[in-house]
């Protein structure tokens, strides 16, 4: 057995705890159907316990599965064990979650027995899919968030715990409304038909067909990160190749729902080709910032890859650019082959805010990295997020509150007159941020080599 | 079996280690000494590719940390100045879950849990809550830990802090058997004292230094170093023992010398009946038990 998942298995699944959560579920579910018809029946309640049990507090216990093991100083030691990366990823996600899946399983048993008896076997079959991958899901998006921020080496509170844990609940819920969409029996969108058909790249698919179907897909590339992350934990490198297959991958599926933008105002006169470009930028933009934020941001590693690329060791160099770099480049990618797109198809006005907004994302990667290096608390994202909203929210709200809406133009993307001041505005924040996020690499090194000369 | 080329450890702010070179040979116990934050747990976890370097070469075992650290892991026993251990679990499982996470086979590590547990002292425990262990059992067990897997290197940082003098003194009797069994060690210490027992070379680190630039021989075990004390001062003394055959004079005068001499009883006995024939007046011969607190301020004088 994988000695990582026994250990926890030790610890979690004692006869004991086994014991109490047996009675104390059996109870709850006589109780649900001595009262059926009143309040609720026991499928109904099995339904509510198993995403209590399994997504809320799994999530934290997956959560705690690395950051545990660092508050209690004994990551050390694993990380200097002969275990593999999938060995401990694995170990970690079932093993620290293994009691929250003992009292997940009873409560899916009440929820099978009450699928067949009232909906079916196949119903019940993909209904077990389900219930399985959202627990799957959500406990992997935290233990996700929780080896990421592990490599901040960052301390862990217990709000800090409380927020790899609510990454972890926010994809399982995202996965609750996205099968809601096509669940008959969902009361989310009660006012709305369950949807049958969704159309992707032009093509009707088989709704529930086709969300089971990414649901595992995402559950898979969520333990691959899981596996990904685990390996750096161990001192292995990763290679840039599994990350740009994800960001290929969230590109293509997402830019397969243009349909979606096909009824919006202000996008409608796009052709089908620049929606899908457009879908695709965002995208990886919106990816770009979550690792940038997600990431650590560290002044040594980002001179050590200046020097890299300096030097001509090109292989080395691509082995270290970090997640949020390459999905920067990708999204920047996409966008110049919109850029040229939109010179065919449509304005030079969209051409130049399509140029402003790679402009101001440019200048929010720099600000997100000087951020994290300025920051008093090492590593703390903190004053990034601050300036971004400054930036976003609250001077746009004073310009505008002072009839000087042009001025907008500095904040974010914004159609200006004439149309190439925006772009040119943005491009020059962008290249101001950058070359002082470059200052504040590079002038540490020439410190520390003053300070060793002088040795 | 540890080879370091000219490391550089930075962190943001700071360059913990500025240019280290350094040769640890095998099977021999090293200590890592110099002042609270002189770098000493910075160079431990390069060495135990917990750490990558900003820039320099660290080998083990022929492994380059940058290139194989899971090949170094493997071969490595590391016990961190503060370390933690599974509390809820017992001794036993504490030990079987380190020797299978180092990739002893099941049927295996039950052997391999009783050897670690026996050269700790721990065998009569087995059975307790590792959360139930005084602060010297926990040590043990934390050794034990690191050597289940019987690791060609050991790395140890501040082992004997918070030990009591007996727990001191059977730990010394444990890294000499360890080394004795064929491991590499290297134990990092800010107290000299304890590490005279069972060091036979010495780093001295200090603002991310090598002082002197390389290791000090400080204690040869075949060959350790006596204290010569004679009553009445005699110029000749250093020409008497110099002109004998398997001894080396450190340092004399008039009254003292301190020499190199075999461990072998019968040849001290030999020296000792030479020199009264000779008409020394010898008041005082031992092994001398502070060679590494001398090595260490001579070389911290030379290197200021």
């Amino acid at each position: 057995m994988n000695a990582e998942f026994q250990r926890n298995l030790w610890l979690e699944l004692t006869a004991r705890r086994m014991f109490v959560m047996t009675v104390v579920l059996a109870l709850i579910f006589f109780a649900a159907a001595l009262t059926d018809g009143t309040v609720s029946g026991p499928g109904s309640v099995a339904r509510w316990l198993y995403y209590a049990i399994v997504v809320i507090w799994g999530t934290r216990n997956a959560a705690l599965g690395v950051v545990g093991e660092i508050r209690d100083r004994t990551w050390d030691g694993q990380r200097l064990s002969s275990l593999g990366a999938d060995t401990m990823a694995l170990g970690k996600l079932f093993g620290s979650t293994s009691y929250n899946w003992f009292g997940g399983a009873i409560c899916l048993i009440v929820i099978l027995a009450d699928l067949l008896g009232t909906r079916g076997p196949f119903v019940a079959l993909i209904d077990l899919v389900y219930y399985l991958a959202i627990g799957v899901i959500g406990q992997a998006a935290a233990l996700l968030a929780s080896l990421l921020a592990a490599r901040r080496r960052q301390l862990h509170s217990r709000f800090d715990v409380f927020v790899y844990q609510a990454v972890g609940i926010f994809a399982a819920v995202a996965v609750y409304l996205v099968w809601a969409v096509a669940d008959p029996a969902s009361s989310i969108f009660a006012h709305k038909a369950a949807t049958d058909y969704i159309i992707w790249w032009g093509q009707p698919l088989a709704a529930r067909g086709f969300l089971l179907l990414s649901l595992a897909i995402f559950a898979a590339w969520m333990l691959i990160g899981c596996y990904r992350q685990m390996r750096l934990e161990l001192m292995m490198r990763n290679g840039p190749f599994v990350w740009l297959g994800f960001l290929l991958f969230v590109g293509v599926y997402v830019a397969g729902f243009d349909a979606w933008l096909s009824s919006n105002h202000t996008l409608m006169h796009l052709d089908a080709v620049a929606r899908r470009l457009l879908l695709a930028g965002t995208t990886l933009a919106l990816l770009a910032y979550l690792m940038a934020f997600l990431e650590p941001k560290d002044s040594v590693q980002y001179r050590w890859l200046g020097g890299a690329f300096a030097k001509l060791r090109i292989g080395p160099a691509l082995m270290r650019l970090q997640g949020w770099m390459m999905a920067y480049l990708a999204a920047l990618g996409v966008g110049i082959v919109l850029f040229f797109w939109l010179g065919r198809t449509s304005t030079p006005s969209d051409q130049a805010m399509l140029c402003a907004m790679l402009g101001f994302l440019t200048r929010d990667m720099a600000l997100i990295v000087m951020g994290s290096l300025l920051s008093r608390v090492h590593g703390s994202d903190f004053a990034a997020a601050a300036v971004l909203f400054v930036l976003y929210v609250l001077l746009p709200a004073i310009v505008k509150g002072l009839n000087l809406e042009a001025a907008q133009m500095f904040f974010f993307p914004w159609a200006s007159e004439p149309s190439w001041l925006s772009p040119v505005v943005a491009w020059g924040e962008a290249a101001l941020a950058v070359a002082i996020t470059i200052g504040r690499v590079v002038l540490p090194e020439q410190h520390a080599d003053a300070q060793t000369a002088g040795a | 079996m540890i080879d370091v080329l000219d490391l550089v450890y930075e962190y943001p702010s700071v360059r913990a280690l500025k240019g280290i070179s350094l040769h640890v040979a095998p099977q021999t116990i090293t200590a890592l000494v110099g002042p609270n934050g002189a770098g000493k747990t910075t160079l431990l976890r390069c060495l135990a590719a917990l750490e990558l370097p900003y820039s320099g070469r660290v080998t083990i075992a022929g492994f380059d940390t940058r290139e194989a650290p899971r090949d170094i892991h493997a071969r490595l026993g590391y016990l961190p100045d503060f370390y933690g251990l599974y509390d809820a679990l017992s001794v036993r499982r504490v030990l079987i879950y380190a020797a299978r996470s180092h990739g002893i086979a099941p049927a295996l590590a039950g052997a391999a849990v009783e050897k670690a547990a026996e050269r700790v002292g721990l065998l009569n425990r087995l059975e307790a809550k590792a959360g139930e262990l005084s602060r010297g059992l926990r040590q043990r067990l934390a050794i034990a830990q690191a050597i289940v897997h019987e690791p060609r290197v050991l790395l140890l940082d501040e082992p004997a802090a918070g030990l009591d003098p007996q727990a001191r003194r059977d730990l010394s009797a444990l890294l000499l058997t360890l080394k004795d069994a064929g491991m590499t060690l290297v134990v990092s210490s800010h107290i000299l004292a304890e590490l005279e027992d069972y060091c036979s070379e010495m780093i001295i680190i200090e603002d991310g230094l090598i002082i002197g630039g390389k290791a000090v021989k400080v204690r040869d075990v075949e060959r350790p170093r006596y204290m010569l004390e004679i009553a009445t001062a005699r110029s000749d003394l250093r020409e008497f023992l110099a002109g004998r055959a398997g001894l080396d004079v450190i340092e004399a005068d008039d009254h003292h010398a301190l020499i190199t001499h075999t461990k072998n009883a019968a040849a001290r006995a030999r020296l000792i009946r030479d020199l009264l024939a000779a008409g020394f007046e010898v008041s005082s011969f031992g092994e001398s038990t502070k060679a590494l607190e001398e090595a260490y301020f001579r070389q911290v004088g030379h290197g200021r």
